[in-house]
């Protein structure tokens, strides 16, 4: 009874209810009452592959609850992320960041579930409006300046959404979510829509912008979900369009130089997000079996070794209070677990053998070699070494090494560490066992990662990139952290736009203002006209000119009328 | 003050043991690169050495072309605060 009313609802609908009276419910109940929430929605996913619930609206049917074999991998992912950040998150007194973050995980998870591009757009929106208070809930000038920056920027991915769904329902009469070919203006609509949140270059200002100005929790939480929905989105709409191999290209190898002079880690963080975006991105464009697997590997392993990187982070800025990379170092003596949980993330991330990344890597990377797409290849392969820079060992090693920082602090809330220590575990059970791992990925194949050739190579890219490091270090070429702040394409609408757009502001008042004062002009005009007329000898000097005015267009009202009669 | 420069110095000999750590591992992977037929997803790939090479050029790459991002890219930190 209570598993079939579970089953019929689509999975985070329930998240999105249970968060609703969640700000009422005691500190430590409420964390229960989320693991519990997330647990029904998973189970809502026991229901399988098929479309469990559609509705008649005004006149459309829409698909709340589809599920299939490319949504379930990104479905189990998020509730693991979901999970895990309660857990990370048990320390925080105050609701904002838990009434947020589980809603805006259902709404994501909900958004993986919908069917048609309709209901997609609804929970699209939501996953926006839910998670803008994770950035307000820093309660900073600074933080709400970048929430509202982050809201129009994802409202409007939403509107050209549902504008990309309007036209392309008047092109073909279908709202449905499926495949679809670059061409119409409603398709380009709909891939720029899926593009803004996916972090397409040009396009991905408010990623660096906004994440790292939210809270604590709120970094982590927003690093699962919106851009990994957008690159699902993408797998399913536009897989192996030709376009998104070089967009991808161009993600992976340009936040590469910024994340390197970036000081803020958590803004490292979201730079090196990008990158990794970028790889799914390049798998998605090649669009075969093993390459769409790829991708969805590597969004699944990403979510979890981005959020413990994330979570380490967050760690060091709860206990620190900063993440300013020229502020820290020496972190080692006194968080010595968050530093393990940080280097297994960073290893994960780097791909080496026997961590996350390398199981789901190498399927893009093979995917790619097959292709014979070998420029493509290169750059992936030289922003391989990338990620192994700035995420892999620029973040431990700044804030844990380097030089000593002389902060003495607490180790992270046993909380942090129980979620820091369960991503670790997913991560190496991940890379460890890729057999299992790929079992749950939409297609089956037959691959196997750890050949002694395919390790070998993969070890020397790695292991020659920290030399490199280490050879910049010594030698002193290597940049200092500096105090700064990096352009990045958010100064496009923050400065560019700004600076363009007050001359045309300026012409538009102009011109406004002169029309609103002719019109003044026009009913002075009037005005005066009937007053010189009121007052005109005609009306003579004994009768009061208005009253005259009314009678004489009552007269002409009733002449008018019996004409009309008349005729 | 003095606990802060024996702070450094065991820094310091943490690097040293790293890098002598990481050059033995570099040393042995070369050695293997002789031993294993190590072949690459691209033609380009199966030449010897090939990912050490290119690995460690691109990272060099990398920070010259951060170093000069720097020189285009880089503001003040209260650069947005006027907003």
């Amino acid at each position: 009874m209570m598993s079939d009313l579970l089953t019929s609802l689509p999975p985070g609908a329930l998240m999105m209810l249970a968060a609703v009276p969640l700000v009422l419910v005691p500190h430590h109940a409420r964390q229960v009452v989320m693991l519990l929430a997330i647990a029904g929605s998973a189970f809502s996913l026991t229901a399988g592959a098929g479309q469990h619930l559609n509705i008649e609206m005004l006149g459309f049917e829409m698909s709340l609850y589809r599920a299939d074999h490319l949504s379930l991998p990104f479905a189990i992912v998020f509730h693991i992320a979901a999970a895990l950040n309660v857990f990370y998150g048990w320390h925080e007194r105050k609701a904002t960041d838990h009434v947020a973050g589980l809603s805006y995980a259902g709404a994501a998870i909900a958004a993986l579930h919908a069917g048609d591009l309709v209901t997609l757009f609804i929970w699209w929106e939501a996953t926006a409006v839910t998670s803008v208070f994770l950035i307000l809930a820093s309660g900073t000038q600074r933080a709400r300046r970048a929430a509202m920056r982050y809201l129009i920027v994802q409202v409007a991915s939403g509107v050209l959404l549902l504008a990309g769904a309007a036209m392309l329902y008047s092109e073909s009469g279908s709202l449905a979510f499926a495949g679809m070919t670059l061409g119409s203006t409603g398709t380009w609509m709909i891939f720029i829509a899926f593009g803004i949140k996916a972090a397409f270059p040009l396009l991905n200002g408010w990623l660096q912008d906004a994440y790292p100005e939210a809270t604590v929790v709120g970094t982590v939480v927003l690093s699962s979900f919106t851009t990994k929905l957008a690159i699902y989105a993408l797998a399913r709409g536009f897989a192996g369009t030709d376009l998104l191999i070089l967009i991808g290209c161009l993600m992976t190898a340009f936040p590469v130089f910024f994340a390197v002079i970036e000081n803020d880690m958590r803004r490292v963080l979201a730079y090196s997000l990008n990158n990794q975006l970028g790889f799914m991105v390049v798998a998605i464009g090649i669009g075969t079996e093993l390459a769409i697997n790829g991708a969805v590997a590597h969004a699944f392993a990403h979510i979890i070794y981005k959020g413990l990187l994330f979570m380490s982070m967050g760690a060091v800025l709860y206990r620190v209070g900063t993440v300013k990379a020229s502020e820290l170092g020496g972190l080692y003596k006194s968080m010595p677990w968050t530093m393990v949980f940080c280097i297994v993330g960073a290893m994960s991330i780097s791909a080496f053998p026997l961590f996350s990344g390398f199981a789901a890597k190498s399927l893009i990377m093979s995917a790619l070699g097959y292709k014979g797409l070998v420029a493509a290849y290169l750059v992936l392969l030289a922003a391989s070494a990338g990620v192994l820079h700035h995420s892999g060992i620029k973040i431990p090693y700044f804030a844990f090494f380097g030089h000593d920082g002389g902060h003495k602090v607490k180790e992270a809330p046993f909380g942090m560490l129980v979620a820091m220590g369960a991503a670790s575990a997913l991560c190496i059970g991940i890379g460890s066992l890729p057999g299992l791992f790929y079992q749950i990925l939409p297609y089956s194949i037959d691959y196997n990662p750890y050949d002694a050739s395919h390790v070998l190579g993969q070890m020397e890219l790695l292991i020659f990139s920290i030399l490199a490091f280490t050879f910049l270090m010594r030698f002193g070429f290597y940049p200092p952290e500096l105090k700064s702040t990096v352009l990045n394409t958010d100064w496009l609408y923050r400065r560019v736009a700004v600076a363009a757009g007050r001359p045309v502001l300026w012409a538009v008042m102009a011109v406004w203002t002169s029309f609103v004062c002719a019109l003044g002009g026009y009913r002075d005009a009037i005005w005066s006209s009937v007053e010189r007329l009121a007052h005109a000898p005609i009306t003579g000097p004994t009768v009061p000119g208005r009253a005259v005015m009314v009678q004489t267009l009552v007269l002409v009202v009733i002449l008018a009328i019996g004409y009309l009669l008349a005729g | 003050m003095s606990a802060n420069s024996e702070e450094a110095r065991k820094l310091a000999a943490m690097g040293q043991w790293a890098t002598r750590v990481l050059l033995a591992i570099g040393a042995v992977l070369v050695v293997l690169e002789f031993i294993v037929h190590r072949h690459g997803e691209i033609a380009l790939e199966d030449l010897p050495l090939f990912p050490a090479v290119y690995a460690f050029f691109v990272c060099i790459f990398i920070v010259v072309g951060g170093i000069w991002l720097r020189k285009i890219a880089m503001r003040p930190e209260d650069y947005y605060d006027d907003e």
